[in-house]
């Protein structure tokens, strides 16, 4: 497929929004489709976390903690398989987009901005190993800080400084971002490789070398 | 279940560039970030309801109906800091107590909720998303590759509910069953029709990247068809709702109610 026709068409001028995504269309289009089924999929899930959060009264307010890390596995997914620098933090967005303007999620464009620290946090481990090295540590380390990171923005965002349960709503978060959006991760990512659906990909590829 | 949106409503604030809108809402958000009063974003959320009621032509009731969930979203946010922020005393019973600053801090908070989301939703049942993407891509400069592949995932997103229909009942048919005769379904299954979903999705959305690259999306010069323009009335309706907005905060602060993130600490 002559793609590098297609895909390094970077000319001067152009925004640096297209520069930022001059990446093979194949690598967009499955950060979009992260984005979407994740999208999906927490949209059917939060159907039935709403009745929960709200039968559980002021403590349904901490179950949001519990299940942050869930938010995350799209960013370690898509750089695990596609292994592009801000793949990360481009799927966090891309999803952020579809919750917001297609599923028509009402939490406005400050979710951009959540999402957008999700996905820094998330794909800093990642980054530092240059996007070699995808055991489970790095896994669990990028879950601890997507979810520490956007912890101080959501804790400014709601209000949460000053209040007693401050450590609490930390720690239970921490650790879903660990468990949830960190070695789910890898579990998801792992199984996908299995499949071979992602072997034109670069997981594919490493998968191959090795 | 469908994920399609509704079909919007001609109106007004429907007939806004989406853009325009989209900036308007991004930055009343971020502001309204920094307001820790109770006075101020109830102001706001009485203004933007009007607006949203008045100028998108939709009605009371489904307006109030969307906002159910940040209804209840507000109510767990105030209960939660009454309950939970230390301060002066109101009531003490056991472990339970009342403080100033929670009902204080509290009710900023739940306004804000409900001030946000009003906007948002005003924003949400205005907007047609395909219009916003075009629109993105010609007046914000967002690239035809991303926008048409976020075009593209809409599509198939609208498709995701039948294909999850069709998982599970392939599941359920080779179910065990239940002791009374129907099939169990537990959280496994979620996962593993989660795990299928994703496969197919990823499998087609290689498909359709492969099939916009036949096409030369992504070659440029690209023409488009119905340019999408900023018009003279967009701005003076961007400008206006943030004049609206900046003469409030300052109306708020002469009176002496305005209040900043320095009220959590």
């Amino acid at each position: 497929m002559p793609s590098s026709a297609l895909t390094g068409s970077t000319a001067p001028g152009r925004s640096l929004a297209s520069r930022f995504f001059a990446w093979h269309l194949r690598d967009i289009m499955l950060v979009v489709v992260l984005g979407a089924v994740f999208g999906f999929l927490y949209w059917a899930l939060v159907q039935g976390w709403i009745v929960l959060s709200v039968a559980a009264g002021p403590l349904g307010h901490l179950t949001q903690h519990v299940l942050l890390g869930g938010w995350l596995i799209v960013a370690p997914v898509a750089i695990a398989i596609t292994r592009r620098p801000f793949a990360g933090i481009v799927a966090e967005i891309i999803a952020s987009v579809i919750e917001v303007v297609f599923l028509g999620s009402a939490v406005g464009p400050l979710l951009f901005v959540a999402a957008a620290i999700q996905g820094a946090g998330s794909e800093l481990p990642f980054a530092l190993t240059r996007y070699r090295r995808f055991g489970w540590l790095v896994y669990a380390v990028s879950g601890a800080l997507g979810a520490g990171l956007v912890f101080f923005y959501s804790a400014f965002r709601s209000g949460w400084y000053g209040t007693d349960l401050l450590l609490v709503r930390f720690v239970i978060q921490v650790v879903s971002g660990i468990v949830l959006g960190g070695l789910l991760s890898k579990v998801i990512a792992d199984s996908l490789a299995r499949t071979g659906v992602v072997d034109n990909f670069a997981i594919g590829r490493a998968g191959r070398a090795a | 279940m469908t994920l399609a949106a509704a079909p919007v409503r001609d109106s007004p604030l429907a007939r806004r560039n989406p853009t325009v809108k989209l900036v308007v809402l991004s930055a009343a958000s971020v502001v309204m970030l920094f307001v820790l009063d109770p006075v101020t974003p109830a102001v706001v959320y009485l203004l933007g309801l009007v607006g949203v009621v008045v100028g998108g032509r939709l009605g009371l009731w489904p307006v109030l109906r969307a906002q159910v969930p940040f209804f209840a979203f507000a109510v767990g946010v105030f209960s939660i800091n009454v309950l939970s922020r230390p301060g002066t005393v109101l009531w003490q019973e056991g472990a339970l107590r009342v403080t100033t600053e929670g009902l204080v801090v509290g009710g900023a908070l739940a306004a804000r909720t409900v001030a946000i989301g009003i906007l948002s939703i005003g924003f949400v049942l205005t907007t047609d998303s395909l219009a916003l993407m075009t629109s993105l891509n010609q007046n914000a400069r967002l690239g035809a590759r991303p926008s048409y592949a976020l075009m593209a995932g809409y599509r198939l997103l609208q498709q995701l509910p039948g294909e999850w229909a069709t998982i599970r009942n392939a599941q359920a048919v080779r179910a065990p069953l239940g002791r009374n005769g129907t099939v169990r379904r537990g959280p496994a299954g979620f996962g593993r029709a989660g795990f299928a979903l994703l496969v197919l999705a990823i499998r087609r959305g290689e498909q359709m990247a492969q099939s916009l690259e036949s096409r030369g999306l992504g070659l440029s010069p690209r023409t488009v068809w119905h340019p999408v323009h900023i018009t003279a009335v967009d701005l003076v309706f961007g400008a206006g709702t943030l004049v609206v907005l900046g003469g409030l905060l300052v109306a708020s602060a002469v009176f002496g109610v305005l209040g900043g993130p320095g009220a959590l600490f």
